[in-house]
């Protein structure tokens, strides 16, 4: 059987933007409402208030942050609401030299994974590390919380500017 | 996302609102592109034949389907069709009604095995049947710019 094979055609925005090819263009509505839930509801609220949350688990008694309504270990309802501390632990983080929509930096973003004390181990909250020489940063490090102005506070993990090293003469 | 949502009001914390922004650009294809070059320049309408299967595609196709031969065999069809089916439209995507209701048809197009899906206009919705003779009405050259709406609509012969 005879095959019939097109070359593929390569088109670059000149192609659409001088006319060298007809479409159509077309905006879908897109726009979603997203149910934060009990757990990430409440914990905004706290967040703009200035506090940090999270939930006990009845079984294993650990202390969930964020928190969540069930724990998904034990895999039965969490039953109370426990503040947490501002102050943690830097459990991972990374120097980004590049936005997410790569756009290369010269001060590189510090994001890390801060297990905040009061939660149980491992239990960590992604964030920004601020207020630190990036070559001084390690694992284990102390962190404190930096919030934003009270009037400045949204209910946004953002409400927390970044975290800074804790001053280990207060710790 | 979510956790990166601004809330103002307590109320407001349990919801998180947000917009992916989303262009989609559908380019027409290799016979697409003649199709609707045809159109926007000249006000004609084209199919293609695949003279095996004795068919006559409209809107056009690149390959039969029928026996997936190639199909180079362009030919010019009247703008002049007949009512397939239609349906009259009185509310927009969002459940609006609207001002005016719409009539949108399938129209067979003489000579050809195809048709088009459009509107059907300068008629009343309670006079149209089925087998109605309509014709394709352009819009003026100037207005065209190779969109399937460069016709206007059809309307009764």
């Amino acid at each position: 059987m005879e095959e019939f094979v097109y070359e593929s055609v390569y088109l670059r925005r000149d192609d659409f933007e001088e006319g060298r090819v007809l479409f159509e263009t077309w905006d879908p509505n897109t726009q979603y409402a997203w149910d934060a839930g009990v757990a990430i509801g409440r914990y905004l609220q706290e967040l703009k208030a200035g506090r940090l949350i999270g939930r006990s688990c009845p079984e294993c008694n650990r202390v969930l942050v964020p928190p969540r309504m069930f724990c998904e270990s034990c895999f039965c309802p969490t039953d109370a609401w426990v503040p947490v501390k501002d102050t943690g632990t830097v459990l991972t983080f990374s120097r980004c030299y590049v936005t997410w929509d790569m756009i290369q930096l010269d001060e590189p973003q510090l994001p890390a994974v801060i297990e905040l004390d009061g939660a149980s181990p491992g239990m960590g909250i992604m964030h920004m590390l601020g207020q630190v020489d990036p070559d001084a940063l390690e694992i284990g490090m102390r962190v404190q919380a930096v919030w934003k102005p009270s009037e400045e506070r949204a209910g946004s993990i953002t409400d927390i500017a970044y975290f800074r090293p804790l001053d280990s003469s207060k710790d | 996302m979510s956790l990166l949502h601004r809330i103002q009001h307590a109320g407001d914390a349990l919801n998180c609102h947000g917009d992916m922004p989303t262009r989609g650009r559908y380019t027409m294809g290799i016979a697409g592109e003649k199709f609707f070059r045809a159109i926007k320049e000249d006000a004609q309408l084209q199919a293609t034949i695949c003279l095996d299967c004795d068919i006559t595609y409209m809107p056009p196709r690149l390959y039969c389907e029928q026996c997936f031969a190639e199909l180079d065999e362009w030919v010019d069809v009247e703008p002049l069709g007949h009512v397939h089916t239609f349906t009259v439209v009185h509310q927009d995507l969002d459940e609006k009604p609207l001002p005016e209701p719409l009539v949108i048809a399938f129209v067979t197009l003489d000579d050809t095995d195809g048709g088009l899906i459009h509107y059907l206009g300068e008629v009343e919705p309670e006079d149209i049947y089925l087998g109605m003779p309509v014709q394709a009405v352009f819009k003026p050259e100037d207005e065209r710019e190779g969109s399937i709406t460069d016709i206007e609509c059809f309307r009764p012969v």
